[in-house]
């Protein structure tokens, strides 16, 4: 009796945690791959559920379509209990199984593989030895080597997040959060009373930049080690000190300030010497993002009237308009390999995430919500993640760089906005 | 090269002007404002509102186009602390005219006083793109009380863009209310 009771406590405990993973992929490929993840074995008594969360993340990739286990016809654990007519009659393409056992030492033993049911065979299988703590890790690591082994594309599901919050009422309403990329183990960096704004990665993913009013209500840059939690300030001029973006190398970052009067681009070193204009126009210019290649920023600039996407050459100066459609156009990011840009562009009074493909010089809108800003790419170039408005809140979703695939993140109590997406770690 | 003529001065003076040929509501109540305070100015007595002289305002309805420019916002007077703004503008309203000239002569008498002139965008657009519009509203604003002779030690310019709303909805009219410039004393309040 008292067996059955545990049990039934811990299939309640289960059903809370899997309701908690759930994402709403509210827009998928028709194409999306049937995989069939079977709950691994041990992930019941184990504190997380490996094969819980790497079903969740290849169903937020939106190019993975996950079998529902109460479908399965069969659920094996090894490989000799594999009767892959079960999967395939019922569609499935790969399936993966494993299990989660915990060992003498407190660690667990984590063991899955992958298989191609049309040809009835491995493709690998691996096994990990992770700590309590490290469970979610290995469960994401397991989703990006899965992911890259069946789309020829790294996965960025081991990546973080930054975004800030608004709790209004709360004595510090104000916080940047930082979490792994599927919302989980959100980890509070800084709480404030006043705004904090424009969080930015270092290319390593140890740091980040971001603008903070706490110092008597004005707007300071500073720069954070995320590691020893250590900060300094980098700029705090008169004025507007905003939009700090990294350089590729590291050393530098490009910062919006207005010290002169108009808000400009400035070129800075982390450690604040060095302090070089960019761009000097009476227009507005801010918003700058590094390209990959070093040498390039992109940026928002109103000198032709209203805000419109402009690209620096940092050695000679020279700026050139690249966004020619509408008359706003905004806070631009650039995917890793420097071919699309992302900003935010206004169309009948609604302002949504458009993607302009430098190559081929095409632009699409990829979202159709009403107030969507500030977008931000995945490290492996397929996704971005943006703010929008649900419900009268603000809250996080992602769509991939095709427009095809849209994802909703779970979102606590408060505005959420300002999401910022790692680098590889 | 820079020109001589800053353009947002030269909006700025521009602005006062229309407001000294504007309708003739508007020339009305400035006109009668100003005198009731031109009256008191100087003295030691606090600046009292002249209230028998105003005309009745109530009938003029409130909407989101009007809010900024709207009588019932500005009192003429130094309690009124916040400036409203059109959509995509940062002109002056006539309206809050003869309440800023109330600052201005408060400042110009009051040397130990500090203005803080914080900047507020509404939520649409883009987030620094917005820092950078809210502060030219608080620019507008600091050149307005400059024109008057205020001290440019005496103002300070802070933009926060949509960051510190005011009213928390999403509707036009929650729009009007956020675009704003604040006046916050930091020191010799009045």
């Amino acid at each position: 009796m008292k067996r059955l009771i545990l049990a039934l406590v811990l299939a309640t405990l289960t059903v809370a945690a899997r309701a908690e993973l759930l994402i709403k992929v509210t827009e998928g490929r028709v194409d999306a791959v049937p995989i069939a993840i079977v709950p691994f074995d041990g992930d019941n008594e184990a504190p997380e559920q490996v094969s819980a969360i790497v079903e969740a993340d290849l169903h937020r990739s939106g190019q993975f379509k996950p079998l529902p286990a109460k479908n399965m016809l069969s659920r094996p654990h090894t490989k000799d209990a594999i009767i892959y007519r079960d999967f395939r009659v019922l569609g499935q393409e790969y399936l993966v199984i494993g299990h989660t056992k915990p060992r003498d030492d407190g660690r667990y033993e984590v063991t899955y593989g992958l298989y191609d049911v049309g040809r009835q065979r491995e493709l690998f299988s691996e096994s990990y030895s992770p700590t309590k703590a490290q469970l979610r890790d290995v469960a994401h690591a397991i989703s990006d080597r899965i992911y890259e082994e069946l789309t020829g594309i790294p996965g960025a599901f081991s990546t973080k997040i930054l975004y800030v919050t608004h709790n209004r009422g709360a004595k510090l309403p104000y916080q940047l959060q930082y979490a792994d990329a599927d919302g989980h183990r959100v980890k509070t960096i800084l709480s404030s009373a006043e705004p904090i704004m424009s969080p930015s990665w270092s290319p390593d993913g140890s740091k980040i930049a971001y603008v903070s009013f706490e110092n008597n209500g004005k707007p300071n840059i500073y720069v954070h080690d995320l590691a020893s939690g250590q900060r300094s300030v980098v700029s705090r001029e008169r004025g507007i000190n905003g939009a700090p973006s990294w350089s590729p190398d590291g050393q530098r970052l490009v910062i919006t300030l207005s010290k002169d009067g108009n808000p400009e681009l400035y070129m800075v070193n982390v450690n604040g010497g060095g302090l070089t204009r960019l761009t000097d126009n009476y227009g507005i210019d801010t918003e700058a993002r590094w390209m990959p290649d070093g040498e390039h920023v992109v940026f928002t600039s109103s000198r032709s009237g209203g805000p419109q996407i402009y690209m620096l050459n940092i050695n000679d100066r020279s700026a050139r308009r690249v966004s020619f459609e509408g008359n706003y156009n905004a806070r631009p990011d650039v995917t890793p390999d420097g071919r699309y840009l992302v900003y935010v562009h206004r169309r009948n009074g609604s302002f949504n995430v458009g993607v302009q493909d430098l190559q081929r010089g095409t632009f699409d809108i990829v979202t159709q919500t009403n107030m969507d800003e500030s977008p931000s790419v995945a490290p492996n170039g397929s996704m971005v993640i943006y703010g929008t408005q649900r419900r009268g809140t603000g809250v996080l979703e992602a769509v991939s760089i095709d427009g095809r695939v849209k994802v909703e993140l779970p979102s606590k109590e408060g505005e959420v906005r300002e999401p910022a997406w790692s680098p590889f770690l | 090269m820079r020109s001589f003529v800053n353009p947002l001065f030269a909006v700025i003076l521009a602005g006062v002007l229309a407001a000294c040929s504007s309708t003739p509501t508007e020339q009305d109540t400035s006109a009668t404002d100003t005198s009731g305070m031109d009256s008191q100015t100087g003295t030691t007595q606090p600046v009292q509102r002249p209230e028998s002289t105003r005309p009745d305002t109530s009938s003029v309805p409130l909407t989101a186009d009007n809010f900024h420019n709207h009588p019932s916002n500005y009192d003429g007077t130094t309690d009124t602390r916040v400036i409203y703004f059109a959509f995509d503008s940062n002109t002056v309203p006539a309206a809050a005219f003869e309440t800023l000239r109330a600052h201005a002569t408060y400042l110009k008498n009051n040397a130990n006083a500090k203005l803080r002139l914080e900047g507020h965008a509404d939520e649409r657009g883009t987030r620094e793109y917005n820092v950078a519009l809210s502060e030219r509203r608080a620019q507008a604003v600091q050149k307005f009380l400059r024109v008057q002779g205020v001290s440019s030690s005496q103002l300070e310019v802070v933009s926060y863009g949509e960051e510190k709303p005011a009213a928390f909805g999403h509707s036009e009219m929650d729009w009007a209310k956020n675009r704003r410039v604040e006046l916050n004393y930091v020191a010799g309040r009045p």
